[in-house]
């Protein structure tokens, strides 16, 4: 079949429809423009239009220690939070779905506090209470930081799963002979499996990209990349933050990526 | 929902329906068999064995939903394959088996589809074909047939009904649908809040009523009050005779024309309202709104209700 030429008349809806994507999309994509032309720009400065492309800001990024060692203890909390919040967010979820808890709604609404709360103060509170109880400010105390800030998003996604989940599916199972443990393994958990683990994406980047709660929590030479950017960034303002800014967006995308094609997030999350 | 002293004992190899408007409990009672719900007080006995402490899982019954429950991220293969897998049959043996059930339902080829990529008529008999493969003593249906058009609805009666037979699997069917039940059953409970009000075979439950909400629920009823005494009546068996002959005068109030037959409804000169229907197997004489009929009947079709 040929497509015959589709002569409509001007649809003033349809045109500030397409005006209104247009514009976001700008907004979405531009700062990331002109963040990858600053790290492309070998000047030291933001200047535009660019006068050339380089790789020095990368180079520079790449060749500091302070940098790598930040990025790699970033990707190690980041990684460690992904693994928690994924166990304490699920758990948490199918408690708070099938426990027939008392105070449900209280308990919900518990869990998801964290979300509400200004980061800062989360990690000011943290902070003061690490000092109290004087265990000072350890990796895992920074990590459990960033599970508690982690953890809701888990929970949201999955009880949005569980909420539409049919439990007919689970007592067909248990007529064909599975124990309640095979019911969960066989049945339950990969059909939640999706909900939890795009809710663990949001975790991961949660963590990754966390500058309040960690501002509190980390120690010199013990500090994630977002700390380290910004300390870098009250000196000198050249290209290497662009520079760290990239990789990071791109490690970011990559993990969804990675996830989305290990464990199929597509209905879930539309990339 | 609540079912209360409700005994049935079903035959083995039989088909039973459990029926009664929503609420009455008759999905209530599947699920005890099954053993997704407790009885406070009872026993549940199948072939006199005491199941009532068994879990779900222990129970070797067979199940479909109204919904079907396939599992949604395993083929249909794998769906029918399930329960053989969870009795640790040797995989050479699942697959034949799951040909086969797949092969009973007119299934086969569709072994790699996903629940999803299926019509409703389809995912209906994998639901089917899931619960029979392992050949289960006992069959529970809940509503299985509620989701299909009329069409469709009828063919897969026919179907499960012979495919029952063939197996000689003991089904319970519960089902808010008279029609079906007097289609498929060997004998039917008619619920009613959370109580039996009578078993017996389709005939025995449309002819002879116990009481009157056996009467009304199941087709077209008139209920006749003469001295105290309740009476159900059909209106087939009621018959349109000259006013001469009549017992009861009246006239037709309106005429419902529903291809093999004609429901009347006849306005009484005693101010009653009496439901008839005339088959058309012989010659036809239409009556309309506001003739003159006379309406008699046999004794022994109006049948004493309990009050």
């Amino acid at each position: 079949m040929s497509a015959l030429p589709n002569k409509q008349p001007f649809d003033a809806g349809r045109a500030a429809y397409l005006a209104l994507n247009v514009a976001l999309l700008f907004f979405l994509l531009a700062p990331i423009v002109i963040v990858l032309v600053f790290a492309l720009n070998p000047t030291p400065y933001i200047s535009f239009p660019p006068v050339g492309v380089s790789l020095r800001w990368f180079d520079k990024f790449f060749g500091s220690a302070e940098f790598m060692n930040a990025l790699w203890l970033s990707l190690w909390v980041a990684g460690c939070v992904l693994v928690l919040s994924i166990l304490i967010g699920g758990a948490s979820a199918l408690a708070l779905a099938r426990g027939n808890l008392p105070g449900r709604a209280f308990l919900t609404a518990f869990f998801m506090s964290p979300l509400m709360l200004p980061a800062i103060l989360t990690g000011l509170a943290l902070f003061q209470s690490y000092l109290l109880i004087g265990i000072g400010r350890p990796v895992w105390g920074l990590i459990m930081a960033h599970t508690l800030v982690a953890v809701p998003y888990v929970i949201r996604t999955t009880l949005a799963v569980l909420h539409n989940f049919d439990r007919r599916i689970e007592e067909a199972a248990a007529v064909l002979g599975a124990s309640p443990v095979r019911v969960f393994f066989e049945v339950t958990l990969p059909l939640i499996r999706p909900g939890v683990f795009a809710g663990g994406v949001f975790a991961f980047i949660v963590s990754f990209d966390q500058f309040p709660v960690s501002l509190f929590l980390v120690v010199p030479k013990g500090e994630t990349l977002p700390v380290v950017l910004f300390n870098y960034m009250k000196f000198d303002l050249d290209g290497a933050i662009a520079a760290a800014s990239m990789v990071s967006i791109l490690l970011a995308l990559s993990v969804v990526l990675v996830l989305e094609r290990l464990i199929g997030l597509k209905a879930y999350v539309k990339l | 929902m609540a079912v209360d002293g409700v005994t049935l004992d079903i035959a083995a190899g039989e088909f039973f329906s459990l029926l009664g408007p929503s609420g009455c409990g008759k999905t209530t009672s599947l699920r005890m068999i099954a053993g997704f719900e407790l009885p406070d007080s009872g026993r549940v006995h199948v072939g006199g064995r005491d199941i009532t402490d068994l879990p779900v899982h222990r129970r070797d019954m067979g199940m479909v939903f109204q919904s079907y429950a396939l599992f949604p991220h395993r083929t249909v293969a794998e769906n029918v394959a399930f329960g053989l897998r969870m009795r640790e049959v040797p995989r050479p043996e699942i697959g034949r088996r799951v040909k086969a059930a797949l092969a009973q339902v007119a299934l086969t080829g569709l072994e790699e589809r996903r629940p999803g990529q299926l019509s409703g008529g389809q995912q209906q008999r994998v639901a089917l074909a899931r619960a029979l493969v392992v050949e289960p003593p006992v069959l529970l249906c809940d509503e299985p047939l509620g989701a299909l058009d009329r069409k469709l609805r009828q063919q897969m009666q026919f179907e499960l009904k012979e495919l029952q037979k063939r197996l000689g699997v003991t089904l319970v069917f519960v089902t808010h649908d008279q029609e079906e039940a007097l289609a498929m059953s060997d004998r039917i409970a008619v619920m009613n809040r959370g109580r039996v009000e009578q078993v017996g075979a389709p005939t025995e439950i449309y002819e002879r009523p116990r009481t009157r909400f056996v009467a009304d629920f199941i087709g077209e009823i008139n209920i006749l009050e003469e001295a105290g005494q309740a009476r159900a009546l059909r209106p087939e068996k009621i018959r349109l005779v000259s006013v001469s002959d009549a017992r009861v005068a009246g006239t037709v109030e309106t005429a419902n024309f529903l291809g093999g037959s004609t429901l009347y409804r006849v306005r009484a000169a005693d101010g009653r309202s009496l439901l008839v229907r005339e088959t058309h197997a012989g010659e036809r004489a239409p009556r309309g709104t506001g003739d003159a009929v006379g309406l008699t009947w046999n004794d022994s079709d109006a049948v004493k209700l309990e009050s």
